[in-house]
């Protein structure tokens, strides 16, 4: 009798267990941008980037908090200024069943830093020199300087793991269209501006996804993506223009989510050129933009007023450093002050075309700025040209640009933004110092600490225009359960159906 | 007749080597793909590296010299975003621009061509105000606009038809009508007028006086007739076609030619637009030279000088 109830309860225990349950239905998604390979070291643009890593894995990932957590690497530590050492995660398998160790890890970084690989994502890899097999699940990476973010670098984005066989195998051409990865689901088909299978990998090292299989539509139009939706055609789409996320609320058979992206907005600003020169004309644009009133109007409340050019994702934001108000009087004033009572003429270049709204937000701020006395003429380029200009250094004194913080890291930002090229001209040696004291930090809440002084810095230094981070937008029917992440990564493994 | 279609098809090559050379010319003078390609924390230096690994820093001369090389031998090289060889990716998208053309120009003539025999058997009539209408209606809609309207009535409202993409027949329904109807109207017109001329031809008086049926007259000589101008017109349209067809494409993300193209202008990936203009310039040459030997067929008084 015991023996028959023990039995009839390891049943019942067995039924409801949920990490018992093998990955069942279809889910599909309409998205605006689909990979354009899975070749992870020649993705182009970030919608590749956030998209391929459900084929692969990185050694190191992030939760749903943003926190670097370990994958293909169990743990991973710096020996040296130069050399991290990265312990492998064990019993791993690629998708054909090839074993996933050390040798993977050296053939994938020896082939991403490969001039021949012509690598697009090889400004990420940089600083990497080499790597060395230490045993089979241990390597160690050596770096041409010192590089804290090389844990991060070889995350999600940019650290996805090859098989050595199959690539080899495969070659070149086909590998974009054929991926053998670790991760959690595998390409089935794939016809380009078409449609795309996935389907789960039911040995996946973290566990079997819950959805067995996932259908991915490109559907560029916003419009039609989200008619899609409302149609039932789709379950998940992403992204939506913010002036209809109202009415889609309204429907109650959809569900909204909204997220913070990392991608930070600033109007860079030619500190080499006067009147730019002089602190005081920074901080008066910087009073004389109303950002609150632009994030409320064009982005109907979807975003973040910034205090500078660290987004509230980053580590070490520090929500204590308080955005410049908006007070076009005390801008006068501050113009007054450095000798423009009268203002100035000058220039702002923008774009349209990029992977995010920059030629609106522009326009209210060439308007925000006229009011204050600044005679600017906006310049308007498509994207592809505004590119050579930024390169030769020939953007106009003020110009709008976003940079996504892949990282989540308010150094890698700070550097790009004050590299001394690209139209960015800013160099502060005090900012310098504090950034490579930062650096040599590996403790993350030590770093974070820090921080807090180079927001201050940056903030009274004004060498942007500061502005504000939107929020991504995602729709699904209710028959889906999915939490966007806060790094803009479409990581699809924790989608499960209700239900 | 053959030293005719000789001259015609040498002519066409000219045609589509200037073109490709115009388009390549312009891509490259409006922009660079090497900040499209990296990733956005790429440095100036990086930068500068990329194009010089990709060779986008060669002259320009320099650069086309080597795209016509290989372009000869049908390379157009590997798709930079892609990282495929570009022609069979262009190659492999025609069926689906194809499909949504030819049913898109099939469904306007079958619309204009009772609708303009109509009105001008009508002419001043309900019939001719009906069809009058229908045709400002057609010129005057933008086909985006349309499209989306329908997205929304027969897709969202109605849920009679997929909202976008490529599968069944229902899929092709919303795209060609989108992109038939500036066509639809333009041929009404077209064949309006035409038939309007022909019926007051003395060759139809001579029909109604022997006493035929009108719609005899109408069928035997009158449309026949009012009907060569209108093939002229189908070939010289098939360019606008295809033209229409890119923004079309987009709306619904139907996977053809247009939308990998504009994907590919926007991203600089030369390769790729400097296949997809071949193959579409040689399209278009050849279907007007298709057009013209119909011409001649149809007309015999159309003679070759």
């Amino acid at each position: 009798m015991t023996r028959r109830v023990a039995l009839g309860l390891a049943i019942v225990a067995l039924a409801v267990a949920p990490a018992a349950a093998a990955p069942s239905g279809e889910v599909k998604i309409g998205l605006a941008a689909e990979p354009n390979t899975f070749d992870p070291h020649l993705t182009v643009g970030r919608n590749s980037q956030i998209f391929i890593v459900n084929v692969y894995d990185g050694l190191t990932a992030r939760d749903a908090q943003g926190n670097l957590v370990p994958a293909l690497a169990e743990s991973w530590k710096r020996l040296t200024p130069t050399t991290w050492q990265f312990a492998l995660r064990k019993g791993v398998k690629f998708h054909n069943g090839d074993d996933f160790n050390a040798e993977s890890v050296k053939f994938t970084l020896d082939r991403a830093t490969n001039p021949e690989t012509k690598a697009t994502i090889s400004s990420e890899l940089g600083t990497i020199a080499s790597t060395e097999i230490v045993d089979s699940f241990t390597v160690n990476v050596i770096t041409r300087t010192p590089d804290f973010l090389l844990p991060v670098r070889l995350g999600e984005l940019f650290g996805l793991m090859l098989s050595p066989k199959h690539t080899n195998a495969v070659g070149k051409e086909a590998i974009a269209t054929r991926p053998n990865g670790t991760g959690p689901f595998k390409l089935v088909t794939w016809s380009k501006n078409d449609q795309m299978v996935l389907e789960s990998n039911e040995s996946y090292w973290r566990g079997a996804p819950k959805v067995k299989k996932i259908t991915v539509r490109p559907i560029l139009e916003d419009a039609a993506r989200i008619a899609a939706l409302q149609a039932g055609e789709v379950d998940l789409i992403t992204p939506i223009p913010y002036a209809r996320i109202g009415e889609l609320k309204r429907n109650d058979k959809l569900v909204i989510k909204t997220i913070a992206a990392p991608r930070v907005f600033h109007v860079t600003i030619d500190v080499r050129k006067p009147p730019f020169d002089n602190v005081k004309v920074r901080q008066a644009l910087n009073y004389g933009v109303d950002v609150n009133a632009i994030v409320k109007s064009l982005y109907f409340g979807y975003g973040t007023r910034l205090a500078t050019v660290v987004d509230k994702g980053a580590l070490g934001y520090d929500p204590s450093v308080p955005p410049y108000p908006f007070d076009p009087n005390k801008a006068k004033a501050l113009l007054a002050e450095a000798g423009f009572p009268n203002g100035f003429e000058t220039e702002f270049d923008s774009f349209t075309g990029s992977i995010a709204d920059h030629a609106k937000p522009a326009e209210a701020i060439v308007g925000y700025l006229q009011k204050v006395g600044v005679k600017v003429k906006q310049n308007v380029f498509e994207f592809a040209a505004f590119g050579p200009r930024r390169v030769q250094n020939r953007t106009a004194p003020l110009f709008i640009y976003s940079i996504g913080n892949a990282y989540l890291e308010p150094s890698w930002v700070i550097r790009w933004l004050t590299q001394g090229g690209l139209g960015m001209h800013y160099k502060n040696a005090r900012l310098d110092e504090m950034l490579t004291r930062i650096e040599a930090t590996d403790d993350r809440i030590k770093r974070a600490q820090q921080y807090s002084d180079v927001q201050k810095l940056i903030k009274d230094e004004a060498p942007f225009i500061f502005l504000f981070q939107a929020d991504a937008v995602f729709g699904m029917s209710n028959r889906i359960d999915y939490t966007p992440r806060p790094d803009e990564t479409q990581w699809l493994y924790p989608l499960a159906l209700r239900g | 007749m053959r030293a005719y279609i000789a001259a015609r098809l040498a002519t066409a090559i000219l045609v589509v080597l200037g073109v490709s050379a115009v388009s390549f010319f312009l891509t490259f003078l409006t922009g660079d793909p090497a900040e499209i390609m990296l990733p956005p924390g790429a440095t100036a230096a990086q930068i500068t590296k990329f194009r010089a690994e990709w060779g986008f820093d060669d002259p320009l001369p320099v650069q086309y010299w080597r795209f016509l090389h290989r372009a000869v031998q049908g390379d157009f090289g590997i798709s930079l975003r892609h990282g495929q060889s570009s022609l069979p990716l262009i190659a492999a998208r025609l069926p689906a621009t194809l499909q949504l053309t030819v049913t898109a120009m099939l469904l306007a003539i079958a619309l204009a061509v009772p609708l303009g025999v109509l009105a001008a058997t009508h002419r001043g009539g309900k019939i001719d105000l009906l069809a009058m209408g229908v045709a400002l209606f057609g010129q005057s809609v933008p086909n985006f606009w349309l499209a989306i309207m329908m997205i929304l009535l027969f897709a969202v409202s109605w849920g009679v038809l997929p909202t976008s993409g490529r599968g069944g027949w229902a899929h092709v329904v919303m795209p060609a009508t989108a992109i038939a109807i500036n066509l639809t109207a333009l041929l009404t017109r077209l064949v309006r007028t035409a038939v309007i001329e022909v019926l007051a031809e003395d060759y139809v008086r001579t029909a109604r006086g022997k006493g035929l049926r009108e719609l005899f007259v109408l069928g035997r000589h009158a449309v026949p007739n009012a009907l060569i101008p209108l093939v002229t017109v189908i070939g010289l349209q098939f360019g606008y076609i295809l033209g229409g067809a890119v923004v079309i494409e987009t709306i619904f993300t139907w996977p053809g030619v247009g939308l990998f193209t504009i994907q590919a202008i926007l991203n600089r990936d030369y390769p790729v637009v400097q296949a997809s203009v071949f193959i579409l310039a040689t399209a278009v040459v050849l279907i007007n030279l298709a057009v013209d030997l119909v011409y001649v067929w149809l007309d015999p008084r159309i003679r070759v000088a």
